[in-house]
């Protein structure tokens, strides 16, 4: 350690730090708790939880590292970060796991308690790491966590020693404060909420907690306290911190009220979209009615009844759900109701990768319903684009009278980041019409949408029956003549396609034509434009790109916005679903970039890609 | 509305819609579609308060031919659907039609479910035993041996009995009836509708096509009285044509007696409808040909209403909530913070803070909305935004401060608080007296470093540099506020005078002694 002692406060630009350990270590809370402060500091943040799918599996092993990633700055962070700057490991088993990602001069802060010869065998670690010389070229900083955290908590006699050994994930906390500056108090006021009737454990965790900022001080562990001054490029507002789970939630919510038409969720369980049933079974003050449903059928048909009945009817899921929903979401289609259908897509197929990211289901929400069958098609790009995008949502649906799919991904689902919160005024207005006029009214007659009349079951006058066969024009009754079928299928494609003009255009970050436009959607967002600002802030030759929120239909002028690079670059979470669709749709060739291992894109992994095709053209 | 249709009567042609029905000629459905007009017609609720959602198969079709609201669906779908539509209609009188194939087969979960949650809706399930619309493969409630053109062999399957189903699911009525008699149809379609919480009805229903016949050993009207045991709240288990037969227990086991008419024994079971399931449950297994078939009502009882649960949840929930603005929803669960905008570069001050409770738990963007909100808000008392709202340059400052340049080391800034005000603050000072860095006694007791050389370390190791300052023209409100979002123990006003220092005790005094 450093023999001047000297401690001066050093300002830095940005930090990643990633807390691992086991699933029981509390590394996401702990994680959670950084990233709160640090938002309540005005830094700009982008976190990635990153946990396994089995509740608990063994202690100390592999399989069961949870781990949590944050992006910490006072410039503009868009994406968790590449690799950690300071990693904490609480065993043997979360440093094997992370170290293939930390690099040479990185901090990496063990728990040395928990290096036993059993544990270092349970991790697959053939001799003790801490002991040779292999982790010579990080700043290894070895801490008892356990045995001090134990020790902290002497005179909590009540408390037993597994008891206080559980709370050595704010001791680990409290030393990170300290490194990087940031205040106890909000912490220390969230344990004491959230420990209300367990004032013990508030005791115990806000003492390891203050334990492992006074240890860190005193023992001189780091050269420096590093600060992170608040973000200065952040637009004026009030902010707070969300999750794209959150988000969406409060996303279909503003819209339901901003409408005055109640909301209906009808979903079944289901990682990781489970935390948008939770979030809205919570705020029934609003008038939110959530149904627990018996499978992903039910939840998608009951939701398709609140539609029928006039209400906003959303259903919920993950993509092996989503193979439940596609007859539902085609009767949707048929009946011309305007059923929300949300994807929190996940690794697949089948059950997959149920806590991994990726985007895999474009096609399947374009095309998976049999017969002719579109539908509009939108995707969140980041935490909170997905408030826009479920508010969106709403207001597609209800004014074109179709069925909306919205994909969400795992990586944005539960990643958080700050939000300026809108204000009421700045939400679109949504106007829904339920019509109650018997005169000329025709169940299956089109507005200048082609969207057909919502009529609410109760409304006088206006009985008539909706259904899966096919409907004739106007009357709505069931019709099985070829020329009206034609007709139909014509209509309903046409009125999809309509949306085209009912929504923004793509824009374009950076240079409006020029070589190489990196083209991307959904959850990629982050990555593509933090690693397109750092490719055009060291580079002559630029790269632009552009982001698709909304699949089907295409904003207008994508053609328009395409043919101006000499090449078009589609980095994709999948094996090139987008890509295809740009094929198949426009006759352009692009450039695909496939990424399948069940986490977002590096930074570096794209810059890469940008330089072998700008290299690749200039050959 | 209600009004309205409280007062006028509905006829049966009411309820009928325009389209031609196409039923096969002879199909047990036109029964139960006349004793449908009829009974809603007896009901009273016009057709537009009325929704049929059914499912895919022959009986599905049903919801066409009623000028009610109807939802043809997708096969075994339609509890699902009628839940969401009962859910957000409570107002609704909401039917559910299906069969024993789109019921039992495909469907059986959601039937289940619907029947478990007791949502108000009607089930009528038409049983014809047999699959009719994709022409006659044997169904879920085919007995066993059936031959079909799925089963040449005849089936190897144990058919479901749709009551004992309905029974276990905790159905709260569960009643049966049979397409050879519309006017015990009818009875028990109106007992259906009168139920609060979810009715189940299986209907026996001919299939003339498919599976003529399938029940006439049991329906035929000359068998009837003998292979019928028409179910009565109260009244004993007794059948045949002559009265002459009952039903006693052995044990848990049914047995039937025969007995003089006019003279039944004292231990014949007397029908409960509210009775214990297992007695709702031995009804629905009285079978041809060991035993008669029961008719009407084996359950009903009274439960919680699922609807009516989520609703009371709602309002109470509502109830309990202060505020159900949007406002409130999109700060729910989160502490808030403000980016100003770029004139006050830099600053985040968060958004609640507790040193005044209520009265500062508001904060805008704009310094000046501390005040306008205190305004606005009930219940702060008539003063208190004046005080608040107190420019800082009105306010005089009770501590010293040291000034300093940014080499003086750490010793010699000791000596001079010690000698001093021990409390005062030091400002360490650029050659053009700017201020680079503040100093508290804070500082001095948790930043120096050890083993550091007081008489050489200069101050600027412990100084927090380039502190952020205020302005004189803003208010006592924005300097708690400023101070409590950061933690500090004083604020610095800064002006073309100079700098004055202020203590959250300066505020707290300015405060004790200028509230009203």
């Amino acid at each position: 350690m450093a023999t001047t002692a000297t401690k001066p406060i050093e300002d830095i630009e940005r930090v990643v730090i990633r807390f691992a350990g086991d699933s029981g270590d509390g590394m996401q809370l702990t994680g959670s708790q950084l990233t709160a402060t640090s938002a309540l500091m005005g830094n700009d943040i982008a976190t990635f939880p990153d946990y396994p799918s089995e509740i608990r599996a063994p202690a100390g092993t592999l399989p069961g590292v949870s781990g949590f990633q944050v992006h910490i700055g006072r410039s503009d962070i868009r994406t968790p970060g590449d690799r950690p700057d300071v990693l904490v490991a609480m065993n043997p088993a979360a440093l094997k796991v992370s170290l293939p990602d930390m690099e040479k001069g990185t901090t990496i802060i063990v728990n040395t308690d928990e290096f036993t010869a059993q544990k270092l065998k349970r991790a697959k670690w053939s001799s003790n790491p801490l002991e040779d010389d292999s982790l010579n070229k990080f700043r290894l900083v070895k801490v008892g966590l356990t045995s001090l955290t134990v020790g902290a908590l002497d005179e909590l006699e009540d408390l037993n020693k597994a008891g206080k050994e559980r709370c050595r994930n704010f001791f680990a906390l409290g030393m990170i404060y300290y490194l990087f500056d940031r205040p106890l108090e909000p912490t220390v006021k969230w344990l004491e909420s959230k420990f209300k009737k367990k004032p013990l454990l508030a005791e115990a965790n806000k003492k390891v907690l203050k334990a492992g900022y006074f240890y860190a001080d005193t023992v001189e562990l780091f050269t420096h306290v590093l600060r992170i001054p608040p973000a200065t490029h952040m637009e004026p507002g009030e902010y707070r911190q969300i999750s794209g789970n959150q988000a969406l939630a409060f996303g279909l919510v503003a819209a339901s009220m901003k409408a005055g038409v109640p909301l209906f969720y009808g979903s079944y369980p289901i990682t990781p979209a489970s935390d948008i049933l939770h979030a809205l079974a919570n705020l029934k003050e609003y008038g939110v009615m959530t149904f627990q449903a018996e499978d992903e059928i039910a939840g998608s048909g009951a939701a398709l009844g609140a539609t029928y009945a006039g209400c906003i009817g959303v259903t919920g899921t993950s993509g092996p759900g989503i193979c439940l929903k596609s007859e539902m979401m085609g009767l949707a289609v048929m009946t011309e109701l305007p059923l929300i259908v949300i994807n929190v897509q996940r690794g697949g197929p089948s059950t997959g990768l149920p806590t991994k990211t990726e985007q895999a289901d474009l096609l399947q929400a374009m095309f998976s319903r049999n017969g002719e069958s579109p539908l509009i098609v939108l995707a969140a790009s980041t935490p909170t684009d997905c408030f826009d995008m479920a508010y969106e949502a709403v207001r597609l649906a209800t004014k074109f009278m179709t069925p909306v799919v919205l994909l969400s991904d795992g990586y944005i689902a539960n990643g958080a980041a700050p939000w300026r919160i809108p204000d009421e005024s700045e939400l679109a207005p949504i106007e829904i019409h339920h019509r109650t006029d018997e005169d000329g009214f025709e169940p299956y007659a089109r507005d200048e949408h082609l969207a057909r009349p919502w009529v609410q079951p109760g409304t006088p006058g206006l009985q008539h029956r909706v259904g899966g066969l096919e409907k004739a024009e106007l009357t709505g009754d069931v019709n099985m003549q070829p020329e009206n079928h034609e007709l139909m299928v014509e209509l309903r494609a046409k009125k999809v396609a309509g949306v085209a003009e009912d929504i923004p255009e793509l824009d374009v970050l950076g240079d409006e034509e020029g070589e190489l436009l990196v083209l991307g959607w959904g959850s990629t967002c982050g990555s593509i434009e933090m690693a397109v600002g750092q490719w055009n802030a060291g580079n002559d030759r630029k790269v632009s790109a552009a982001h698709l929120r909304y699949l089907n239909p295409f904003p207008k002028n994508l053609t328009d916005v395409m043919s101006r690079f000499k090449k078009v670059l589609v980095p994709e979470l999948n094996m090139g679903q987008l890509a295809l669709l740009i094929r198949g749709k426009f006759g352009t060739d692009v450039v695909e970039l496939h990424k399948v291992q069940g986490r977002p894109f590096t930074i570096a992994e794209l810059t890469d890609a940008f330089r072998a095709n700008l290299e690749g053209g200039a050959s | 509305m209600t009004t309205a249709t409280a007062t006028k009567t509905w006829k049966r042609q009411d309820f009928a819609s325009d389209q031609d029905v196409r039923w096969c000629p002879g199909c047990g459905d036109y029964v139960v579609l006349s004793a449908v007009h009829r009974t809603l017609a007896a009901i009273g609720r016009g057709p537009h308060e009325n929704v049929f959602i059914s499912g895919i198969g022959c009986s599905s079709r049903f919801p066409y031919y009623l000028g009610t609201y109807g939802f043809h669906s997708v096969h075994g779908r339609a509890p699902a659907i009628a839940s969401g539509v009962k859910v957000c209609r409570p107002d609704l009188s909401v039917w559910i039609v299906t069969g024993d194939g789109d019921g039992l087969s495909i469907g059986a979960n959601h039937l289940l479910h619907v029947l478990r949650r007791n949502i108000d809706v009607n089930v009528l399930l038409f049983n014809n035993r047999i699959y009719g619309l994709t022409k006659g493969q044997y169904s879920p409630a085919s007995e066993q041996g059936k031959v079909t053109k799925t089963s040449p062999m005849g089936s190897i399957e144990q058919p479901i009995n749709p009551l004992s189903f309905a029974i276990a699911s905790q159905a709260t009525f569960v009643a049966r009836t049979y397409d050879a008699d519309p006017k015990h149809v009818a009875a028990i379609l109106q007992r259906a509708a009168q139920h609060k919480g979810v009715s189940f009805v299986e209907i026996y229903q001919n299939c003339k096509i498919f599976n003529d016949g399938t029940f006439n050993a049991v329906t035929n009207r000359d068998v009837r009285s003998d292979r019928i045991v028409f179910l009565e709240h109260g009244k004993p288990l007794t059948f045949g044509a002559l009265g002459n037969k009952g039903i006693t227990l052995n044990g848990v086991d049914p047995v039937v007696v025969e007995f003089e008419p006019g003279n039944p024994p004292a231990d014949l079971l007397v029908h409960d409808e509210t009775a214990s399931v297992g007695l709702s449950f031995l009804l629905t297994r009285l079978a041809h040909p060991d035993f008669p078939e029961a008719m009407g009502v084996f359950r009903a009882v009274e439960k919680p209403v699922y609807e009516d649960e989520l609703h009371a949840q709602i309002a109470k929930a509502r109830e309990n909530s202060k505020d159900t603005s949007l406002h409130a929803l999109l700060r729910r669960g989160a502490e808030t913070w403000t980016i100003k905008p770029p004139a006050a570069e830099g600053e985040a001050v968060r958004g609640e803070v507790e040193s005044l409770g209520d009265a500062l738990e508001e904060v805008g963007p704009e310094k000046d909305s501390y005040i306008a909100d205190l305004d606005e808000d009930e219940g702060v008392p008539e003063g208190v935004a004046r005080v608040l709202g107190t420019e800082l340059s009105e306010l005089t400052s009770d501590s010293d401060t040291v000034r300093v340049s940014a080499d003086t080391p750490i010793g010699q800034v000791l000596e001079e608080m010690r000698a001093g005000d021990a409390l005062a603050t030091v400002l360490v000072c650029a050659e053009d007296d700017k201020i680079v860095g503040i100093v508290t006694e804070r500082d001095l007791l948790h930043r120096i470093p050890d083993g550091v050389d007081l008489k050489t370390a200069p101050i600027t190791i412990v100084m927090t540099p380039n502190p952020e300052t205020l302005e004189p023209s803003d208010t006592v409100a924005h300097a708690l506020n400023f101070a409590g979002a950061r933690g500090y123990r004083r604020v610095l006003v800064v002006s073309e005078e100079g700098v004055t220092v202020l203590t959250v005790g300066d505020l707290l005094d300015f405060i004790r002694t200028s509230a009203p």
